[in-house]
C-alpha cells in the first residue's frame, strides 16, 4: 500500500504562486516525495503545470503515477532523457516534450514558458526533477546560475517552481546557491522509517 | 539494331519510288522527280527565290496530314497567302517558329522594359505576388521540331525554312546531330525532307557536314545581268544519279511558281 | 518653482525620455532586447548560419506586422515561395489568409528577375536600378511598413563588383527608410562565432542601421540556437547572447548562460 507524506500537504498549503520550493529527498524516498508534492498541487490546489524529467524518462515517471490511480493527462512532462536513448522517443503519450539532452538547459527553460503560454489553466506549477540529474550533465557554475534564472524567470511570471534534490549527490556550489534562491524548504532528504 | 519498318503495299504502289519537287519541269529535268527516302539541303541567297521552292515542295503534299511545313520566318497569313495565290493545298501542317518566337520571348522583353521603364502598377504587383514559378523561357525549339518530324509517318513530306533560326541559336554541332537523326529517319520512312539554309554567315565546316549528310544538294543563286536579276539553282549532288547534276535558271511565273527555263550540264 | 527652474527640468526630461518611434517586432524577447523594437526605417541584417532560424524570424516579423494591420511584403531568393509558405504553416502563429488577403505578399525573386528580364548571371548597374526601382515601388504602391528579403547574400551574388553592393543596399536601404517600411535582410554566413563576419560580403554591415546575429553554440555535441543584437541605430539595446526556441508559437528568447554562451574547444560550426 502506497502511503502518501501528508505532511508536505500541509506545508504546500502555505506558500504563495511565486514561491520556490526545494524539496529534498532520498535515493529510496524520491517517488514517494514526488507524489506527495504532485498530488495536493494536482488535486488540491487544482493546479495545472509541466513536469520536466532529467532523472528517468517521462514515460516511466507516468506509469508510476499510474500504478497508484492518479491521471497526469493535464500534466505536460518535458522528458530530458529519452531522446539519448534510440528508440527512446517513440512513445504514444500526447503530453510528453523531448528536449535532446540535459546540457540544453536554456531549451529546457523556454520549452517550459511555450507550454504555460498554451496552457489553460490559471494556476501553473513547475516541477524540476531533478538537481542531481541534471549535475551529471552540467558544471557547477552553469548548473548554479540556470537554477538562479530558472527561479527568478517563474516567480516573475507567479508560476509555482517546486525543485525536486538529492542533497548528498549534489554538487556544494549548487546546493548552497538553491538554499539561498529557494523561498521554501520540504527536506526529506533522510529516509524516515516508520 | 536497324528498326524494320514494314510498308503498306497499297502504299508503294500509290506513292511510288519518287516523288514530286512540286516543279513539274524539275521532275523531268531531274528524271521522275526525287528519290523516296532522299534529304534535301538547298543553300540559299537573298532574293534567289528559294523561300518559295521550299513552299512548292510541300505543295504535292499527297498525305496531307503526313506533310509538315516548318517556317522559322514567316507568319500564318503569309504563308496562306502563298498558297492561295497559287492554288496549293491548305489543310498541310504548318508550323511558325518564328511567329512562337516573337510572341514568346521578344513579347516578355518588350514587358520587361516597360516594367524596368515604368514601373509596376498595382494590377502587376497583384500578379506578381501571385506568380509562384517562373514560365519556362528557354523552348529548346531544335528538340521540339526533331520530334515532330521524326513522329511523322511512311511517305511523310517535310520541309523547314530555315535551319538559320537553330544555327544562330543553338550549338551547331548539335544542330548537325539532329539533322543525321531526320536524315535517318527520312531514309527509314521513305520520306521526303529538304532543309533550306542561307549560304551568308555559314561556316565551310558546317557547309561541308550538311552536304555530306543531305542526299541531294541544291543551291539557290541570284546575280544581275544588265538590269536584270537571273535566279538559278544548281543541284551539285544527287546520290547515286550524278546525271542529274545540273545548274538551271528559272524564273517565277504567277501561274506555276518556280519555272527552270534553260538548263546546263554540269557533270 | 521659478519659470527658469521649470524650463531646466523640461529640458533634463526631454533629453532623457526622447525615443524613436518604434517598429514592435512582436517576437517573443526580442522587443524586450530592443528595448521596444526597431527603430522605424531600419534596415537590419540579420545574419545566421544555416538553421539558425533566419526565415522564421522573418517570417513572424511579418505575420506579427500582419495581426497589427501593416501591409508586409518577402521576397525569397532562396526557396521558392511554395516551399516557403509551405514550411511556415507548421507555425501556429501563421494564417494562409493573409497571404490570401494581400496583407503578406510572397515574391519569388525568380519570377521578378524574369519579369525585369534579369535573366543573366550577373547585374549591372542598370539592372541593380531596375531592382531597387521595382522592389520601391512594390513598397510604396502597397504601403508597405514591414519588409523582408531572403536572402540578401544570394541577391549580391549577382552583382560583381563591391562597390555595387554597396551602392545597392545603401540605395535601397535609404529609400525603403524614406518609405518608411522596415526592412531585414537576411544574410547567411558559414561561422557566427569569434573573428566571424557578419555578412557575406563584408559590405552589408557597414550599410546596415542594425545587425542580429544567429547562430548555433556547440555544448557537448549539442547545437543550441542563438541570436544577439550587434548593433543597432537609434536605440539602446542588449548586446548578450540570447538563446532561442522555434516553437509553434515563434520564436523564444532567454538570455543564455553566461557559463555556457562560448561553443566548448574551438569548434566553429560550419567555418
Amino acid at each position: 500500500m502506497f502511503e502518501l507524506d501528508q505532511r508536505i500537504a500541509e506545508q504546500l498549503s502555505t506558500i504563495s504562486l511565486n514561491s520556490s520550493v526545494q524539496v529534498r529527498c532520498g535515493n529510496s524516498n524520491a517517488f514517494m516525495v514526488t507524489a506527495s508534492t504532485m498530488l495536493p498541487l494536482m488535486q488540491m490546489f487544482e493546479m495545472g503545470g509541466v513536469y520536466i524529467s532529467a532523472s528517468r524518462g517521462a514515460v516511466e515517471i507516468i506509469q508510476a503515477f499510474e500504478s497508484i490511480g492518479v491521471d497526469v493527462s493535464n500534466i505536460q512532462f518535458i522528458d530530458l532523457v529519452s531522446s539519448g536513448i534510440l528508440g527512446g522517443t517513440d512513445v504514444t503519450y500526447p503530453n510528453i516534450h523531448f528536449v535532446d539532452s540535459p546540457i540544453m538547459l536554456e531549451s529546457v527553460l523556454l520549452r517550459t514558458l511555450y507550454i504555460l503560454r498554451t496552457t489553460t489553466t490559471q494556476r501553473n506549477f513547475v516541477f524540476l526533477d531533478s538537481v542531481n540529474a541534471l549535475a551529471i550533465y552540467n558544471e557547477d557554475r552553469m548548473l548554479a546560475e540556470y537554477l538562479h534564472t530558472f527561479i527568478n524567470t517563474f516567480r516573475q511570471r507567479e508560476v509555482l517552481s517546486v525543485i525536486l534534490n538529492v542533497p548528498d549527490q549534489t554538487p556544494p556550489l549548487v546546493l548552497s546557491n538553491l538554499d539561498l534562491y529557494c523561498t521554501d524548504l520540504v527536506d526529506r532528504g533522510q529516509v524516515v522509517i516508520h | 539494331m536497324r528498326k524494320n519498318i514494314t510498308f503498306d503495299k497499297e502504299d508503294e504502289d500509290f506513292f511510288g519510288q519518287v516523288g514530286s519537287f512540286g516543279v513539274p519541269k524539275f521532275d523531268n529535268e531531274m528524271h521522275g522527280g526525287v528519290p523516296r527516302g532522299f534529304t534535301m539541303v538547298a543553300f540559299t541567297e537573298t532574293g534567289s527565290g528559294a523561300e518559295l521552292f521550299a513552299k512548292q515542295f510541300i505543295s504535292p503534299a499527297e498525305e496531307s496530314e503526313n506533310t509538315l511545313y516548318i517556317s522559322t520566318n514567316e507568319a500564318q497569313p503569309e504563308i496562306v497567302r502563298v498558297f492561295k495565290k497559287y492554288n496549293w493545298p491548305l489543310d498541310i501542317n504548318v508550323r511558325t517558329i518564328g511567329e512562337e518566337y516573337n510572341a514568346n520571348v521578344l513579347e516578355r522583353e518588350l514587358l520587361a522594359s516597360r516594367y524596368r521603364l515604368e514601373g509596376f502598377r498595382l494590377e502587376d504587383i497583384q500578379r506578381l505576388a501571385q506568380t509562384r514559378f517562373v514560365e519556362d523561357s528557354t523552348q529548346d525549339y531544335l528538340t521540339e521540331v526533331t520530334n515532330e518530324i521524326m513522329a511523322l509517318g511512311p511517305y511523310f513530306r517535310a520541309g523547314i525554312d530555315s535551319l538559320d533560326f537553330f544555327l544562330q541559336r543553338d550549338d551547331p554541332g548539335r544542330v548537325v546531330a539532329m539533322i543525321r537523326m531526320l536524315q535517318a529517319h527520312t531514309q527509314m520512312y521513305r520520306g521526303l525532307l529538304l532543309i533550306m539554309v542561307s549560304v551568308n554567315g555559314l561556316s565551310a565546316s558546317i557547309r561541308q557536314e550538311l552536304s555530306s549528310i543531305a542526299d541531294m544538294v541544291l543551291t539557290f543563286g541570284v546575280r544581275t545581268i544588265g538590269s536584270d536579276f537571273e535566279t538559278s539553282m544548281i543541284v551539285s549532288k544527287f546520290r547515286n544519279a550524278p546525271e542529274n547534276l545540273k545548274m538551271l535558271v528559272f524564273r517565277v511565273t504567277p501561274e506555276e511558281g518556280i519555272t527552270p527555263e534553260t538548263v546546263e550540264r554540269i557533270a | 518653482m521659478n519659470s527658469v527652474e521649470l524650463g531646466e527640468t523640461i529640458a533634463v526630461q526631454a533629453a532623457s525620455t526622447y525615443s524613436r518611434d518604434r517598429c514592435v517586432t512582436g517576437i517573443h524577447g526580442l522587443d524586450e532586447i530592443l528595448r521596444g523594437g526597431i527603430p522605424y526605417g531600419s534596415t537590419v541584417l540579420a545574419s545566421g548560419t544555416c538553421g539558425s532560424g533566419k526565415t522564421t524570424l522573418g517570417m513572424e516579423f511579418l505575420v506579427r506586422g500582419a495581426l497589427a494591420g501593416e501591409a508586409c511584403a518577402h521576397f525569397t531568393a532562396t526557396e521558392p515561395s511554395v516551399k516557403l509558405l509551405e514550411n511556415i504553416r507548421q507555425y501556429a502563429f501563421f494564417d494562409m489568409n493573409m497571404v490570401d488577403t494581400g496583407l503578406i505578399n510572397v515574391f519569388d525573386m525568380d519570377v521578378l528577375y524574369s519579369w525585369l528580364g534579369l535573366d543573366k548571371s550577373t547585374f549591372d548597374l542598370d539592372d541593380v536600378h531596375a531592382l531597387i526601382k521595382s522592389i520601391t515601388d512594390i513598397v510604396n504602391t502597397i504601403g508597405v511598413t514591414r519588409l523582408v528579403i531572403d536572402s540578401v547574400t544570394t541577391l549580391c551574388y549577382k552583382i560583381k563588383s563591391e562597390q555595387l553592393i554597396r551602392d545597392f543596399l545603401f540605395t535601397l536601404g535609404k529609400k525603403l527608410a524614406t518609405l518608411g517600411c522596415t526592412t531585414i535582410l537576411i544574410s547567411e554566413i558559414t561561422s557566427a562565432t569569434e573573428n566571424a563576419h557578419w555578412s557575406s560580403f563584408g559590405v552589408e554591415e557597414a550599410i546596415a542601421d542594425g545587425i542580429v546575429v544567429m547562430g548555433d553554440v556547440e555544448r557537448m555535441g549539442h547545437l543550441l540556437r542563438f541570436l544577439q543584437v550587434v548593433k543597432m541605430r537609434g536605440t539602446s539595446h542588449s548586446r548578450a547572447k540570447h538563446a532561442i526556441e522555434l516553437t509553434p508559437l515563434g520564436v523564444m528568447l532567454t538570455p543564455m548562460l553566461k557559463w555556457g554562451a562560448q561553443s566548448d574547444k574551438t569548434t566553429k560550426w560550419g567555418a
